[in-house]
């Protein structure tokens, strides 16, 4: 009897344990998401909402992928990123191009000039930027994205199957376009897959920031290659 | 002996009562949040997904936080359709 008792109290408390051990696998994505998705989500906020020019912004996502040198001058990366910007428009998108320009910006070389004209006030800026190499976002194509989507487990078996509709009604867009049709033009083409990175970015953001990070630097590369009718009929043939 | 390997696989069965369910609720959690962004993906009113039901594979009976209902299945042409119930 006495050893019933002692079993029985024994798996109450081993019940009790298993309680608090479920929390706590929850809780650790959650207290590792905030870390990882203030860097992308500060980046991304700071130049909406500080209402900073362009290059700041180019700064704050240009330093992420400098990764090597931690004390950059703020001034110099902007410039460059803005000069890699003029570029990327005659491509095709209008004024949004500009941030793809910053994402292929971020692996140049042009990294190291800035160094130099390193200046005393600009170091406070280099703490966010390690925080940010850990994470250090890379680029992914449409098949790369593909089975990392499918992979992930931050998004549900439906949601995925709605997501993959979306791409495929997109993708059909970008075909009529590419057709010739004047239907979808550039710029609602666009407008669509914004929104659809924002979707994917929003089921993304709290569970899987990896991902989503890779997506954000990624997107401007994706977008070459849909609006790109050459790129576009090789990713159909593919 | 006897009595102690009793008494274990009393409190083991105990203790699978207890998981099992523990298990279906997370299970069912997940669900109800793959459902909300769901909906939320195809641009319907819901807020959240409160209750959720599976009608069979693929298709499911959900019921939000602001009374709307809906079933949201995968069609044969391999589309979630979200379609608006009363």
């Amino acid at each position: 009897m006495r050893h019933d008792s002692a079993a029985i109290v024994l798996m109450l408390l081993s019940i009790g344990c298993m309680h608090e051990t479920k929390p706590q696998t929850q809780p650790t994505p959650v207290a590792a998401a905030p870390e990882t998705s203030t860097t992308p989500q500060g980046s991304k906020a700071a130049p909406a909402t500080q209402g900073k020019s362009p290059a700041s912004t180019s700064e704050a996502k240009a330093e992420p992928a400098k990764a090597t040198p931690p004390a950059k001058a703020q001034p110099e990366p902007a410039p460059l990123a803005k000069t890699q910007a003029q570029p990327a428009p005659p491509a095709k998108a209008p004024a949004q191009p500009a941030p793809p320009a910053k994402a292929k910006a971020q692996p140049a070389p042009p990294a190291k000039s800035p160094p130099q004209a390193t200046s005393p006030a600009k170091a406070p800026a280099q703490p966010t930027a390690p925080a940010k190499q850990p994470a250090a976002p890379s680029t992914l194509d449409l098949a790369a994205l593909e089975a990392r989507l499918k992979q992930t487990k931050a998004i549900g078996l439906m949601t995925k199957l709605s997501l993959k509709n979306k791409v495929d009604d997109l993708l059909d867009e970008f075909r009529q376009h590419h057709a010739g049709k004047p239907m979808p033009t550039v710029s609602e083409l666009r407008r669509a897959y914004d929104l659809l990175m924002m979707k994917v970015l929003s089921l993304l953001q709290d569970k899987d920031q990896q991902l989503a990070s890779d997506i954000l630097s990624s997107r401007e590369r994706i977008w070459g290659l849909l609006a790109d009718p050459k790129k576009f009929a090789d990713l159909q043939a593919e | 002996m006897i009595t102690r390997s009793i008494a274990l696989a009393q409190s083991l069965f105990v203790l699978a009562c207890l998981v099992t369910p523990v298990a279906a609720q997370q299970d069912n959690e997940t669900l109800k949040k793959d459902l909300t962004a769901v909906i939320a993906l195809q641009g319907q009113p819901c807020g959240e997904v409160v209750s959720a039901t599976v009608l069979k594979q693929n298709d499911y009976a959900a019921t939000c936080k602001d009374g709307n209902k809906y079933r949201v299945y995968e069609n044969e042409k391999g589309r979630v359709i979200v379609e608006k119930r009363q």
